[in-house]
Formats: structure tokens, sequence, C-alpha cells
């Protein structure tokens, strides 16, 4: 049973990182890693590793959107103000 | 006649802000104590000392965001 | 292998393919409410591993998701507003389902702890959980309460 629980967080991280592949847009492909960084730190703590969930949910959960989305903002800034001067 | 009230103030002042920064580092101290796992005289002193820095970081920001 | 983590395989399997379908698919009001529901619905299920392993020290994670998952979803609820206005979320059913989910799991998990240290630890990471992903669906709900064009 405790092979149940591994298998459908792996099942879980597969499918949410496949999503993430597939997804086109920068902006929601934001919102698919930041569920992938949960899926991920629950697939640690299964396989009895709450150190590295710990840390991986520090870096995915909010720094990793936080910076794709800050980078989208300057780009779609920038390229709003290039199209107003030309 | 006026040094005395400006004096006035800022005692009440400074008593305001000793009063806000203890009961930041009550809360902060408690919750320490709460999350640890064990208690002990070492986490104890560290525990006062870190929710000190906390509480006057807390009330920095509160001034910060308040002045808005 | 017991009643706990049986009941968190279930929510995982469950709430886990609801949350990975809601993000991966339809338009991006749905998206910021799956995101949110999954932190709200990993919470629980770290609580009821942490249980189910008996191993205390494993409510940290839970803590940390607590704490983080609500400002990932505010850093969406900010930097997305513009977004979101014109096309606000609705139907935050699920997210109240999955609320009502960790409220019962805390009680669970702090009836089968006792009185302690270990059960105001539980009570506090429950109170964070919850009013967290509340403000969190608030947020995307009705827009940042300063305005999401503070800096345009």
């Amino acid at each position: 049973m405790n092979d149940m629980l591994i298998a459908v967080t792996l099942l879980l991280v597969a499918a949410t990182a496949t999503a993430a592949v597939a997804a086109r847009d920068p902006v929601r492909q934001a919102l698919v890693l930041a569920v992938l960084g949960v899926a991920l730190a629950l697939l640690f703590t299964v396989l009895q590793a709450p150190d590295v969930a710990l840390s991986q949910l520090a870096v995915g959960s909010a720094l990793t959107p936080l910076l794709l989305l800050l980078s989208v903002r300057k780009v779609r800034r920038r390229g709003r103000r290039k199209g107003r001067t030309e | 006649m006026t040094r005395r009230t400006t004096l006035l103030h800022a005692l009440s002042d400074f008593l305001l802000a000793l009063f806000e920064v203890l009961a930041w580092w009550a809360v902060l101290a408690v919750l320490w104590l709460v999350l640890i796992s064990v208690v002990d005289a070492l986490e104890l002193v560290l525990g006062a000392a870190v929710a000190l820095v906390g509480a006057v970081a807390a009330r920095a920001a509160r001034r910060a965001v308040g002045a808005r | 292998m017991n009643g706990w983590t049986v009941t968190a395989t279930v929510a995982l399997a469950g709430g886990g393919a609801a949350a990975v379908w809601g993000v991966a698919t339809g338009p991006l009001r749905r998206r910021v409410v799956a995101q949110n529901l999954s932190t709200t619905l990993a919470c629980p299920a770290l609580l009821l591993l942490a249980q189910g392993y008996r191993r205390p020290s494993y409510v940290d994670v839970a803590l940390v998701l607590a704490l983080l998952g609500p400002i990932g979803t505010l850093v969406f609820a900010r930097l997305l507003a513009e977004d979101l206005h014109e096309d606000p979320p609705i139907g935050l059913t699920l997210t109240w389902v999955a609320v009502a989910f960790s409220a019962a799991v805390v009680a669970a998990v702090c009836a089968a702890t006792g009185p302690g240290r270990a059960m105001v630890k539980l009570l506090v990471t429950g109170a964070l959980m919850i009013s967290g992903s509340l403000v969190a669906s608030r947020a995307l709900a009705r827009g940042m309460p300063k305005g999401g064009d503070r800096h345009e």
C-alpha cells in the first residue's frame, strides 16, 4: 500500500511535468510549474526525504513563478514601448 | 512649559514603542517555543534573542506599511 | 500502512488529478483557482503523511507549505491582476471543499496527538493553512486590495 502512495505521487509528478512541457504561454507554464513544485515536494516526502521537500517548496512554489512572471512582465512592457515609438 | 510638553511627548512615544516591541516579542517568543522540538536552556536563550530581532523588524515593517 | 496514509492516497489521487487537469487546461481564471487548490490540498495531505509515518517532524513541511503556498498564489494575483480583472475567477466551491477537508484533517490529527506543544503546533499550521487559502482565493476573486496598477 505504501507503493500505492509512491505510485500516485509519481503519476502526479509525471502528469504535471508533461503539462509543463506542453504549455506554450509562459504565464500558464508558470502556473503549471508552481503545481509541479508542490507535487515534487509531496514525492520527496513520500520517499522519506522531508529536508529535500523543504528546499523544493522554497524554490518551487513561490520563487520560480515570481521570477518567470517578472521576466514576462518586463519583456511585455519593453515590447509595448518599442511598438509605441516605432 | 513647551519644553516640558515636548519632553512628555517624547516620553509617551518612547513608552508606546517599547510596549509595541514587547508585545511583538511575546508573540514571537511563544511561537518559537511552540515550534521547537526540544525545550532546553540554549533554545530558550536563542529564541528570546531572535524574537527580539524579529520584534524590532516587525515594528519597522508595520510603520513602513502604515505610513503609505 | 494505516488509515492515515490510505486517506492521503485517496485525497491525492482524486484532488491531485482535479488540480492537474484544472491547471493544464481551460481559461486563465480556472488555472489560478486550480493552482490555489493544489496547495490547499497538499497541506492536509502532508499532515496526514506526518501522522501516518509517525514522524512529528514531518509537520514542518506542511507548515512551510502553508506559509509559502498562499504567497505564491498572491504573486499570481498581483502580477496577473489585469488579466484577472477582465475575466474574474468564479465558482470557488472546490476551494471551500478543500478548506473543509483541511479543517477535518487538522481536527483528526489533533485528536490523535493529544494535548501538548505538538497540538499547538498543529493548530498553528492549520490556522495558517486555512486563513492563507481563504486570503489567496479572495485576492484572486476580487483583486488585490490596493489595486493592481499602482506601478503602471
